[in-house]
């Protein structure tokens, strides 16, 4: 009894509805049968479910997870009917599902990831001898993103950069690929981040702000050609060593693959000076969604491993920290010098991201 | 600019191809006991995909799912997807890239979820002995020496058809992007701009394929042909060939295995699981070693024997316009034209509905003939009836397209079936021609009854010279025609035996690959 109110306390801190819900529940939960969760989450999230210590931990707890993964604004085109709950990568398409689903409250959000560039040691030398990125440490650094977007607006290519010519693969436009941002959640915050810093500091809102912001937004997504649909897929090309020298990905994709790999070779993890965090958003559709939304916020045990998936529990710095701290050559603890953009309004986004694409 | 024949060409080759795929999916399922069956995955996958039986094996023993692949061409499947004839007939797709998928949002909104498994980058197999005598350094090579070679004739390489394969297309994409020195993903502009340069380019190309099993046995065949363009992985399983990735950008498959939206939950969590079963180390490490493409985790090592190096990746286009209008370039303008001609059996027993089913097909055909195609039509009975040759010209091609309609529409049912005697006069229509793709194109739907036997066409075709001994016969079978007689003529001259039975049409049609 004790560990439950110990949960609900946790849980009302995050928010309150979901909080109460979870004790109505709670006080009809007879003990140990396990329920079967099935979600549809952002590819992102897929290891960090399929971690045997995670499928343990929930177990511990009553629980089995299936889990399906799906671009987080492709989400809306599922039927979501028998699922218990959605768990997009950020707020906004959280929100246009709940709306949908007519879920109320405040939606959780148990952890969050900023996004990073992830490079190899030679491009990410070159972009530091030019000044669009500030090294600290070998493996670790900061994207200029006010130079990176100037350079993009003057179609400036890697041969034009001093020191490229020693790498063959460093040719053509400077570029970060990321994913899809129609359809995906990482691509779109690039467009946030990337409008936010275009406009001059200031979160895009109006059509005026939209029309000015558009023509340089295109450009960052139609030199990329085709993109790809979720995060992991370019995350997977560039491990394979295919792909674009620059990609956009979650820092808990790099934090998952360190810690499987401390030894990450020449890779670099570049921290974008003005970024947007993935605050990972979960829409609960039945109790039982509900329930596991509360657990994965309030179970230590689960916040522990969701560190060591390299995602940031929400509230707690030291508990990433402790996680990640033999990681710290690649991860930055503490996200000091990184501004977070505020995200424009899904309707903005969307706009934007249909303009960018074109 | 371009007529609105061409234009559509590509799209309606597609669609007849989807047909015929749908079709012989259509009775494989009919032959099958347990179509959609609980443990069972129904793959439509890319036929470059056939090379994993190992792989899907451990798979199986480790999930206790079964993967049932029906391969078909990328850019077909592509179309299946987008027209919803997937829909209920297969539980996942996996292609050799979704890269083309993306172009088409009625196919992209089918997936749900896509895992790229392995990557393997397009790449140019060379003879070492060409290696050398060029005085290349194969991690030095870039397509600009490629191409120099190319044009002092130094160089000549076979590839597959882009429109058919996506091998075929990436190679496009790659020798495009390269060529027209776009420093970004493709534009409608830099193909215009690249046109000069990727014609004298296409002219090296000495053999067309429509799948990378036949280019090898060709290439092999050949033995004149001094390089070819493929995937890394499909070059690593030649054993004389110095694979060479060009310096200055690749374009890239990963093979990603794909859910799809029209199945339920708990085939795409049979599909989550198999993707997760690829990625774990012991089969990353059997994908690597038995089918020489790389790994996707960090953890395994890519074979022994790939050069890890780095390369630029040419991003593939972004818009379909583009897309389509490389492959429509390459088509009617870029690569050299094929030269055919069609031994058409009208015996007397083709009468009725197996004359009116070849009409048909060809009249479907002429809507996919190439500016500058050259096609003979030769029927025969007893003897050769008549031989009409058709050009289809840029300027105007519907006038030689009707032209092979009228011929078409003229045919009639009478005589022997007189095989041998026809394909040597086929053979004495076609001379050496460095500038086409010639091939025959046998159909009958008989055995031989008159005229030269099987042996007189042996010797008659040991007695050719050197370049016209080259000269496939694609056979197509149909009626009664004897397979074994159709194979023997495939094998003797390096062509191909196509079943006609089901459908005549995709015969035809899956013959245009080679042509």
């Amino acid at each position: 009894m004790r560990r439950i109110a110990g949960i609900v306390l946790a849980v009302l801190l995050i928010g309150g509805v979901v909080a109460a819900v979870v004790a109505g529940r709670d006080s009809e939960e007879t003990g140990t049968a396990t329920k079967t969760v099935r979600m549809v989450i952002g590819s992102e999230k897929a290891e960090f479910f399929a971690d045997p210590d995670v499928v343990k931990a929930l177990a511990a707890k009553g629980y089995t997870v299936e889990a399906e993964t799906s671009g987080s604004w492709a989400m809306e085109g599922l039927d979501l009917e028998g699922y218990d709950l959605a768990f997009p990568s950020s707020r906004a398409p959280a929100a246009e599902l709940a709306a949908r689903y007519e879920v109320r409250g405040t939606l959780p959000r148990p952890f969050y990831s900023p996004l990073v560039v992830v490079a190899r040691r030679g491009a990410a030398d070159v972009l530091a001898r030019n000044r669009l990125v500030t090294l600290d440490g070998r493996s670790r650094g900061t994207l200029r993103m006010a130079a990176y977007l100037d350079a993009a607006e003057r179609d400036r290519t890697w041969q034009q950069l001093e020191g490229a010519e020693k790498y063959g693969e460093l040719t053509g436009t400077l570029s970060i690929s990321s994913t899809d941002p129609e359809s995906s959640n990482s691509g779109a915050l690039y467009l946030a981040a990337a409008s936010y810093v275009a406009n001059g500091g200031k979160v895009v809102a109006s059509d005026a702000e939209v029309e000015r912001t558009a023509p340089l937004l295109r450009k960052l997504v139609s030199v990329q050609g085709a993109q790809q649909s979720s995060t992991d897929a370019v995350f997977r090309d560039f491990v394979s060593g295919a792909g674009n020298p620059l990609v956009l990905v979650y820092e808990s994709q790099v934090a998952a693959l360190l810690d499987e790999r401390p030894d990450a070779g020449d890779l670099v993890v570049l921290y974008p000076d003005t970024t947007v965090n993935s605050d990972h958003t979960v829409v609960p559709l039945t109790g039982i969604g509900e329930e596991l939304a509360g657990l994965l916020g309030a179970d230590p045990r689960l916040r522990e491993l969701a560190a060591r998936h390299g995602f940031r529990p929400q509230g707690d710095l030291a508990e990433f920290a402790e996680a990640t701290a033999d990681r710290t050559a690649y991860l930055k603890q503490r996200l000091t010098g990184v501004r977070q953009a505020p995200v424009p309004t899904s309707t903005v986004l969307r706009e934007l991201a249909r303009r960018a694409h074109g | 600019m371009r007529g609105p024949r061409t234009r559509r060409t590509p799209a309606a080759l597609l669609a007849v191809a989807a047909l015929l795929t749908a079709c012989t999916a259509a009775r494989e399922e009919g032959k099958d006991p347990d179509a959609p069956a609980p443990g069972t995955l129904r793959v439509l996958a890319s036929s470059e995909l056939s090379d994993m039986a190992p792989v899907l094996e451990q798979v199986e023993k480790d999930t206790g799912v079964t993967l049932r692949p029906t391969y078909t061409g990328t850019l077909d499947a592509v179309k299946m997807l987008a027209t919803g004839k997937t829909d209920g007939r297969y539980d996942a797709v996996w292609l050799s890239s979704n890269d083309y998928l993306r172009l088409r949002p009625e196919a992209a909104e089918k997936v749900v979820s896509e895992t790229p498994v392995m990557s393997s980058p397009v790449a140019i197999g060379v003879k070492p002995t060409v290696v050398e005598g060029l005085g290349w350094k194969p991690a030095e090579v870039t397509w600009s020496q490629v191409e120099r070679a190319v044009r002092d004739g130094r160089l000549t390489y076979g590839m597959t058809d882009p429109a058919r394969s996506h091998s075929g297309f990436s190679t496009l994409v790659s020798v495009a992007s390269a060529l027209s020195g776009a420093q970004s993903a493709l534009t409608d502009a830099d193909v215009t701009k690249a046109r000069p340069r990727l014609k004298e380019f296409f002219r090296g190309q000495k053999l067309t394929s429509g799948s990378s099993g036949w280019l090898a046995s060709a290439y092999a065949r050949r033995g004149d042909v001094d390089a070819l363009l493929n995937y890394e992985s499909v070059l690593e399983g030649f054993k004389n060939l110095t694979v060479i990735r060009p310096k200055d950008g690749v374009v890239t498959a990963d093979y990603p295995l794909s859910s799809l939206a029209a199945t339920d939950v708990a085939t795409r969590e049979d599909v989550r699981r198999v993707a997760e079963a690829l990625r774990t180390d012991a089969v990353q490490r059997l994908i690597t070693d038995h089918t020489r493409r790389r790994p996707v985790v960090a953890s395994v090592p890519p074979a022994a024997g790939l050069d890890t190096g780095r390369r630029r990746e040419l991003p593939f286009p972004g818009s379909r316009s583009v897309a389509d209008g490389l492959l429509d370039a390459y088509e009617n303008e870029l690569r050299r034209p094929s030269r055919t001609v069609y031994v058409l059996d009208t015996s007397g027993s083709m009468e009725g509905e197996r004359l009116s089913r070849l009409k048909t097909a060809l009249t479907n055909l002429t809507g996919d003939f190439r500016d500058r195609e050259e096609v003979t039509l030769m029927p025969f009975g007893s003897r050769v009836k008549s031989v009409r040759t058709h050009v289809v010209d840029p300027a105007d091609p519907e006038r030689g397209l009707a032209a092979i309609r009228r011929d078409t529409g003229e045919l009639r049912a009478e005589g022997e079936t007189a095989i041998y005697t026809s394909l040597r006069k086929a053979y004495d229509r076609l001379g050496a021609d460095e500038d086409a793709f010639t091939s025959i194109v046998l159909m009958t739907d008989g055995e031989n009854t008159a005229g030269a036997e099987a042996a007189d066409f042996d010797a008659f075709h040991r007695g050719l010279s050197d370049d016209r001994r080259d000269i496939p016969v694609f056979t197509v079978l149909f009626g009664d025609s004897d397979r074994a007689e159709l194979e023997h003529i495939a094998e003797l001259t390096g062509g191909q035996l196509f079943d006609g039975q089901g459908s005549l049409d995709g015969a035809f049609e899956e013959i245009r690959g080679y042509q």
